[in-house]
């Protein structure tokens, strides 16, 4: 059991101090690794990805506690692919544990119906199995933060688990999207967002890349096993699925969405937000080969 | 024989309990929440008399009326969980001895309403939710003392999670909490205050009189008054009798006679207080044939009762306050054609309570559908939406007025269409883009597409924008939109009725 202590109240202060401040330096030089994994099954192409970088080591210590944040917004089957993989998701909490991490959470603030969505995205069964805890969001866990470098947004409502955890691993799933154009990683962290986030839509270019500032995941792991490329985000028809087999990882949350674009044929540089959060010093669209580590099962 | 009959009451209203937060996604139809209702044989017959068909579901009130013709008024002292609540709420008043002679004057009075409900179902006007204890109890809970109760529980949540204490523990328990207990969040329902108030009344005519509500008003009561008076369950009082009383006055039902000797079969609920309170181990229950009970109503009494219903028929219908009602409402997937939902439906609120665990969008009317209408469920999709994936309102429905569709046809089956409001629409009327409604329409070919069009900025300058538009063919009206669209207040996007004919509409 934990008490909570003066000295457990400093601590957390200033990891919310801290994580606050860091968002002033640019996180990613430019140099970070993209992972790119192709044809195998999701377990397969996430182990090797992650190995590609360098191992779950590291990105996660022994002892460290890590919140995964996969795609449950819709009610859908794993086959329709609105949602993250729950294999993949699953394989990615084995080698948390491997790694050694103490506690593991996964958890999203959906769309539909928290229960719904948990139980037909196949994530909660696959996630309890691996050894994660799987937890519903609910209101009065999110904080109010502020977002010292916004240039929208001054502060939102943003989960605390984020900063309570050691380590978050972002894991989207690539979809199209009506109004950002495609949906990953930079995206997908608006699943742990409170409040209205309707309102993130308006604006969404400028606003995204503002949470961004905030949430900086420890690693991004782009679920393309299969691909939404009409009707997404939340489709339904499997004519709009397309089974790529194919996954990106990076620390550079900005870099891995600009690879992963070029699975829909959409340069990366048409996408605004993504142009933004690179000149904001999120991280690095440029795709020069050297930094890619790839890997083809098939070949 | 007390403490049996206070066991039996505690376990049925345990059931009742539990059947009713059993009530929620995912639904196990194998412990049916809707049974409690179905098995009133009240709720049975006025849905009978105002379809003029029989709902076999709710053929399991015959069995109710069965054990009452053989043993009376059980149903009353060992089962109805409104009459557990109101012996419970007794420990809360303090009461004087009833004194002999007790008037019983308004004993009739449940006939009345008896005959009131019954005549007007027969002219298709349904009052009897509002009357039957098991429909009422269940609405009570529904609106008022569930969400009363979830609001506590998530209030201890949020100030623990403030304070951040044993908070992995905590947060296990809230999860556990949300999968069978706690509601998606909290519920807030329209007329809660009225729904209180009539059960704190109930509770609290009990205060001068014990059980006021079973002797005087409740026409389940009433209808199984009338099928115990030939009942072969009954008391008898033998020579040891010393005629002191304690019987008649500690009677609940207050149906033992003056003298002590004879018990009323049409109010006996066979609750054995006075087998126990007797000093002289006098009394026993056992089967045999009496004369039947007789039933003090006159002839003129009947008659009144007859035109009272006929007159609430009629007065729904005159009094009601709008004759578009039957176009102006959004029902849950598979409710009947609207005239013959209102015959079917007993207001128990069964579709309201399973819907705030998914979609959350039906509410009891107000007078939106009118006199008769107050209390039925209708879909409000600025608080929630109907879930594309959900079939529950038509699965707990205990009288069929929501079909139970399958998940095929209820994702065709339209309840309204969704118009945009294009004066305050983001895209229309701000020139910016949005599209959180089309990005949760759940339908797979998306009832929302967007038209891209290039509109001039106050600048002069030139911008293209997607503005969105409904395509009416493919929208089932799940509301979705309404509920998501980021505007405060009103939506700009929002679900209209539509007719039967055109619900008919293939989609």
């Amino acid at each position: 059991m934990r008490c909570f202590s003066r000295r457990q109240f400093m601590l957390q202060t200033s990891v919310l101090a801290a994580a606050a401040c860091v968002t002033g330096l640019p996180a990613a030089s430019g140099i970070e690794l993209i992972a790119k994994t192709m044809n195998a099954s999701p377990a397969q192409l996430a182990n090797k990805a992650v190995e590609l970088l360098g191992g779950m080591g590291a990105f996660v210590k022994p002892g460290q506690s890590v919140l995964i944040k996969p795609n449950i917004g819709w009610d859908r089957l794993p086959e329709q692919a609105a949602t993250t993989n729950p294999e993949m998701v699953a394989a990615v909490i084995t080698l948390c544990r491997k790694a050694g991490a103490k506690k593991i959470r996964v958890l999203d603030r959906t769309c539909n119906q928290a229960r719904r969505c948990y139980s037909r995205s196949g994530i909660e069964a696959a996630a309890k199995n691996a050894g994660a805890e799987v937890r519903f969001v609910i209101d009065s866990r999110f904080k109010s933060v502020a977002i010292p470098d916004g240039r929208v947004l001054n502060t939102w409502p943003i989960y605390k688990d984020v900063f309570d955890f050691d380590v978050l691993i972002n894991m989207p799933i690539a979809k199209v999207h009506s109004l950002s154009g495609l949906t990953l990683g930079m995206k997908n962290v608006m699943g742990l967002l409170g409040g209205d986030r309707g309102e993130i839509h308006k604006g969404f270019a400028e606003k995204i890349v503002d949470i961004n500032t905030v949430i900086r995941p420890t690693l991004t792991i782009v679920d393309a096993y299969r691909i939404l490329l009409h009707n997404g985000p939340s489709g339904g028809s499997l004519d709009d699925v397309v089974r790529k087999e194919v996954v990106f990882a990076s620390r550079d949350a900005v870099a891995v969405d600009a690879a992963a674009a070029s699975l829909f044929d959409i340069r990366a540089s048409t996408l605004d937000y993504l142009v933004n959060a690179e000149k904001r010093g999120l991280g690095s669209m440029n795709a020069d080969k050297s930094r890619f580590k790839t890997f083809d099962f098939r070949a | 024989m007390r403490r049996a009959r206070q066991i039996s009451q505690l376990l049925f209203f345990a059931l009742f309990v539990f059947l009713f937060l059993q009530a929620r996604y995912p639904y196990d139809a194998r412990l049916p929440s809707e049974v409690f209702i179905q098995a009133s044989p009240l709720a049975a017959l006025a849905v009978l008399f105002a379809q003029k068909a029989v709902y076999p579901a709710m053929l399991i009130a015959v069995p109710v009326l069965i054990v009452t013709l053989i043993a009376g008024r059980v149903f009353c002292g060992w089962v109805c969980p409104l009459g557990t609540l109101i012996d419970a709420s007794d420990k809360l008043f303090v009461r004087k001895k009833r004194p002999a002679g007790a008037s019983r004057r308004f004993r009739n009075v449940k006939y009345v309403v008896l005959i009131f409900i019954l005549v007007a179902a027969l002219f298709s006007v349904q009052y009897v939710g509002y009357f039957d204890p098991l429909a009422l109890l269940w609405r009570t809970f529904a609106i008022v003392l569930y969400p009363m109760f979830s609001l506590i529980l998530f209030a201890l949540f949020q100030t623990t999670f403030q304070i951040g204490i044993f908070d992995d523990a905590v947060y296990a328990l809230y999860d556990f909490a949300q999968k069978t207990i706690l509601p998606v969040e909290q519920p807030h329902f329209q007329h809660g205050a009225f729904i209180l108030i009539i059960f704190v009344a109930i509770l609290v005519m009990g205060a001068p009189t014990r059980r006021f509500w079973c002797r005087n008003l409740c026409p389940l009561g009433a209808l199984l008054a009338l099928f115990s008076r030939h009942r072969f369950l009954n008391r008898v009082v033998d020579e040891s009798c010393t005629q002191c009383g304690l019987c008649t006055t500690s009677c609940r039902m207050n149906a033992v006679s003056e003298d002590a000797l004879a018990a009323d079969a049409a109010e006996c609920i066979v609750c054995g207080e006075c087998v126990d309170r007797c000093p002289e181990h006098s009394i026993r229950y056992t089967f045999l044939s009496t004369a039947p009970a007789k039933i003090d109503l006159s002839k003129r009494r009947l008659l009144q009762a007859g035109l009272l219903g006929l007159t609430g028929a009629v007065a729904a219908r005159t009094l009601g306050l709008n004759k578009a009602g039957e176009n102006s409402l959004i029902r849950p997937p598979g409710a009947l054609a609207e005239n013959e939902f209102m015959d079917a439906c007993v207001r128990c609120q069964e579709c309201v309570k399973i819907c705030a665990s998914t979609g959350g969008c039906l509410q009891p009317a107000g007078l939106q559908a009118g006199w008769e209408g107050v209390w039925t469920p209708i879909a409000q999709m600025r608080q929630g939406y109907c879930e594309f994936n959900c079939t529950l309102c038509g699965e707990i429905c205990p009288t069929g007025a929501i079909q139970k569709l399958a998940l095929p046809e209820k994702q065709k089956t339209k309840i309204g269409r969704a118009v945009f409001d294009k004066d305050i629409c983001i895209p229309w009327a701000e020139h910016k883009d949005c599209l959180v409604c089309e990005e949760h329409c759940p339908l797979p070919e998306k009832a929302i597409k967007f038209d891209s069009r290039s509109v001039k900025l106050p600048g002069g300058e030139l911008r293209v924008v997607k503005l969105p538009y409904v395509v009416e063919n493919l929208c089932i009206g799940c509301g979705i939109c309404e509920t998501k669209c980021p505007l405060v207040g009103k939506a700009g996007i929002v679900i209209t009725p539509m007719s039967n004919e055109q619900k008919a509409a293939v989609v």
